[in-house]
């Protein structure tokens, strides 16, 4: 059996440097079609590739050079999705980690591999600061951002009111969770309301009576929830049978997935979620997806009208876009990760563009920059009315003035922890 | 033929009871270790560094400590992802409040805090056995976990909740955080996992060794022979937590660089107890076999069909991944009941005795 060790130690080390060699640009996905988030990240995952599946048939790729966009399978372990980032870093031009505890480990590697890490709406909030975090980027709006447009919602634009008001958070008990509650203490301690914090632990995610009993004792006027996965569930179907009045209870865009309210369907009318993309059905894009992808049988999406199936096409032309860009900034088309982040960089997703793509009204219009790698764009409420969500706000905006210096606070204390650490002397 | 043992004569007790009585055993052994220390290292990419070849040898570290107790003790334990994050957030917090402290030698303290803890869940082993024993280890697992979610100084208040392992240096060369190579790293691992690994060995060899063995075997025979069967289970703990908590500052200095609480729940608990179990409880080499099996087989395979050229979907590869490894191991666990260091022993036995069997 020794030997057999160093056989297969042998056969690993001759394994080394394997991947993709052809021709185009290597643009890795880090998936979880499996394990206990499948449920939400395969709509998204399905919607990412379809985007780009529709650019390689439609277009040839972008710029003329096709897409490699290959998924590589984590199940949101973070263990596995290290694997993933060592395997795909030889020769991608960027990382999408999808999970705000892959996105933490493989932060410190990006800034020395020097790979960019695209996270749209997810991730670690400071990275908004660009002169820092130079190699990390989580366009359109931030969890911060999301903090703050919740908390305007429930304001209904008057942030007076929010004195004496009470507000529990129903969080995962994780990295993902956590993240909302610094914006969300500074700003109880601003306005004066009541910040209850209600941690849900991984193991208790559908099984949420402790919480919900706890939430009836202390009476919020409103519930926000920063949830995912299967504790999304688990907490509709506790406010419907709690009897908590939906139209109280506010979730994060990742807590917006069709499928876990058609559970409850009607009982759940009135229930919020925020969220910086919006399904539009009858998009152009779609009907060229359906002309390039849907009818030539390349994809497995169920329900292409869903939130989330939307956004992973918004998510796919982010990408898309940054790297067309890139090509225009370098002038060459098989861009690498360095030239990838000029395009990161530079994105300027306006009206008129989206208009191009046949993307109105999917993603509000942001542009990025080398301090702002967020684009802080805004988002939309969206309301479940029984059957599916509907638009339920104008495009509400997250208060920058606010936020900006808890990032510059945030990314300082960062780059301190883990010193020395390379900023972006360039950019002011 | 490979393994003649003839013309190998013992003269002495002193060479009977040698770490390698057969010649060729010291010789493969000697070939693994010039494999570990030179050949892997000057041939190993950043991949195989970072995906096999370190976490191999941390969990080895990890199974081996929980392979003492109850391998060896026979104290069975469901808290090892827990006390290998005792012996994380105990050095995280040693590196974050004295800045100056050497990074192996804070590795090392690290694991008398995790002794520490493991001594003090370990006393109610003197009273309850088995199973029983076994939840009460699993209250170890649970409160443990809870105690690093909810005791906001063990991570310095951060924000996510999560670590972060700094910037460490060591004579101008960067051993942890994202400064840090690879292959310096594997070396700080390889010299801790190969120090401890020698020590183990001698000590299960030993007085204490035997110890541990009667009681594992028959407490109360063991105590009517005169063995102090609270000093035997107490230090069992005591050793085994120390290792497990090495491994487990390992885990996060020399490999992840950041973890979060619930990284140390009960599946890495199992994913340990699984290694000693199918590499053979009451063994050394053991965990190694069953760290390659159940950490290194999976990575391999995953290479497999884009090293033959195939293309298949990557959350397919992953199932068919799952259900591979999980055949093997049910297929080893039948061929072997006692683990792979059983089945190494048997063909070792095999070979010396070849061509003229019995």
């Amino acid at each position: 059996m020794k030997t057999f060790r160093t056989l297969a130690l042998a056969t690993a080390v001759s394994l080394v440097g394997v991947g993709a060699m052809a021709e185009g640009i290597f643009a890795p996905n880090l998936t979880y079609r499996t394990g206990p988030f499948a449920a939400t990240g395969i709509p998204l995952m399905d919607g990412q590739k379809d985007y780009m599946t529709m650019l390689n048939e439609r277009d040839g790729g972008i710029g003329g050079v096709p897409i490699m966009f290959e998924e590589c399978e984590t199940g949101y372990s973070t263990e596995k999705g290290v694997e993933c980032y060592e395997r795909t870093k030889a020769n991608a031009v960027v990382t999408q980690p999808w999970s705000t505890g892959i996105t933490l480990q493989v932060l410190p590697k990006t800034n020395t591999d020097m790979i960019p890490i695209l996270a749209p709406g997810y991730g670690f909030s400071p990275m908004a600061n660009g002169k820092v975090f130079q190699w990390a980027f989580n366009p359109p709006a931030s969890y911060w951002d999301a903090a703050s447009m919740i908390v305007q919602d429930i304001a209904a634009g008057d942030l007076g009111s929010l004195n004496g008001k009470k507000i529990a958070l129903l969080h995962l008990d994780h990295p993902f969770g956590k993240e909302p509650i610094p914006v969300l203490e500074a700003m109880a301690a601003e306005y004066g309301f009541e910040l209850v914090l209600i941690p849900v632990g991984l193991k208790e995610m559908q099984n949420q009576s402790a919480q919900w009993l706890q939430i009836r004792k202390e009476r919020p006027d409103n519930v926000v929830m920063w949830g995912w996965g299967a504790m999304n569930a688990g907490a509709i179907t506790e406010a419907v049978k709690t009897k908590y009045p939906m139209d109280q209870f506010i979730g994060v865009w990742w807590s917006g997935h069709d499928a876990d309210l058609k559970q409850v369907g009607e009982a759940g009318k009135g229930y919020k979620s925020i969220s910086w993309s919006m399904p539009q059905p009858d998009a152009p894009l779609l009907a060229d997806l359906k002309t390039h992808v849907y009818d030539k049988g390349m994809s497995e999406a169920e329900d292409t009208n869903a939130v989330f199936y939307q956004r992973g096409l918004v998510i796919s032309m982010i990408l898309a876009e940054a790297i067309a860009k890139a090509q225009e900034i370098h002038g060459t088309g098989e861009i690498n990760a360095a030239q990838l982040r000029d395009g990161l960089e530079n994105l300027d997703i306006s009206e008129a563009r989206l208009e191009e793509l046949g993307m109105s009204g999917m993603v509000p219009p942001f542009s990025t920059s080398c301090d702002n790698h967020t684009g802080h764009s805004g988002a939309w409420m969206l309301e479940w009315d029984g059957e599916k969500f509907v638009q339920a706000s104008d495009l509400l905006m997250a208060d920058a003035a606010f936020i900006a210096p808890l990032e510059a606070e945030k990314s300082a204390e960062y780059a301190e922890a883990n010193a020395p650490w390379p900023v972006n002397e360039s950019c002011n | 033929m490979l393994y003649r043992t003839a013309g190998q004569f013992k003269t002495s007790y002193r060479a009977d009871q040698a770490l390698f009585p057969i010649r060729q055993d010291a010789f493969l052994l000697g070939l693994i270790l010039v494999c570990a220390w030179v050949v892997f290292p000057l041939t190993a990419s950043e991949f195989t560094f970072q995906t096999i070849l370190t976490p191999i040898l941390i969990y080895s570290l990890a199974a081996l400590g929980l392979n003492i107790l109850t391998g060896f003790a026979g104290q069975l334990s469901l808290g090892t992802g827990a006390f290998m994050g005792v012996g994380a957030y105990a050095c995280y917090k040693m590196i974050t409040l004295m800045p100056w402290m050497n990074p192996i030698i804070a590795i090392l303290l690290s694991g008398v805090f995790s002794a520490g803890v493991g001594v003090l869940f370990g006393i109610p082993s003197l009273r309850i056995k088995g199973f029983y024993l076994a939840i009460a280890t699993l209250a170890a697992q649970f409160f443990l976990v809870w105690l690093f979610e909810k005791w906001a100084w063990l991570y310095n208040y951060n924000a996510s909740g999560a670590i972060q392992v700094p910037n460490l240096d060591m004579f101008g060369f960067y051993v942890s955080g994202p400064q840090a190579s690879s292959m310096t790293q594997y070396y700080v691992v390889l010299t801790i996992v190969s120090l401890l690994t020698y020590l183990a060995i001698n000590l299960t060899r030993g007085n204490l060794g035997r110890t541990w063995k009667a009681t594992r075997d028959m407490d109360i025979a063991a105590e009517l022979i005169g063995i102090n069967l609270m000093k035997s289970k107490l230090t069992a703990f005591a050793v085994s937590s120390y290792i497990v908590g090495v491994a487990g500052a390992l885990f996060v200095f020399m490999w992840r660089g950041a973890a979060e609480p619930n990284l140390f729940d009960i599946p890495l608990s199992f994913r340990v107890l699984f290694i000693a179990i199918i590499g053979g409880l009451g063994s050394i080499m053991g965990n190694y076999l069953g760290a390659i099996l159940i950490v290194g087989l999976p990575v391999v395979l995953n290479t497999v069909p884009g090293w033959l050229g195939i293309h298949v979907e990557s959350a397919l590869l992953e199932h068919l991944n799952i259900m591979i490894v999980g055949s093997l191991i049910i297929f080893f666990l039948i061929i072997e009941p006692h683990g792979l260091n059983q089945l190494w022993r048997l063909i070792r036995e095999k070979l010396i005795i070849w061509p003229f069997p019995h």
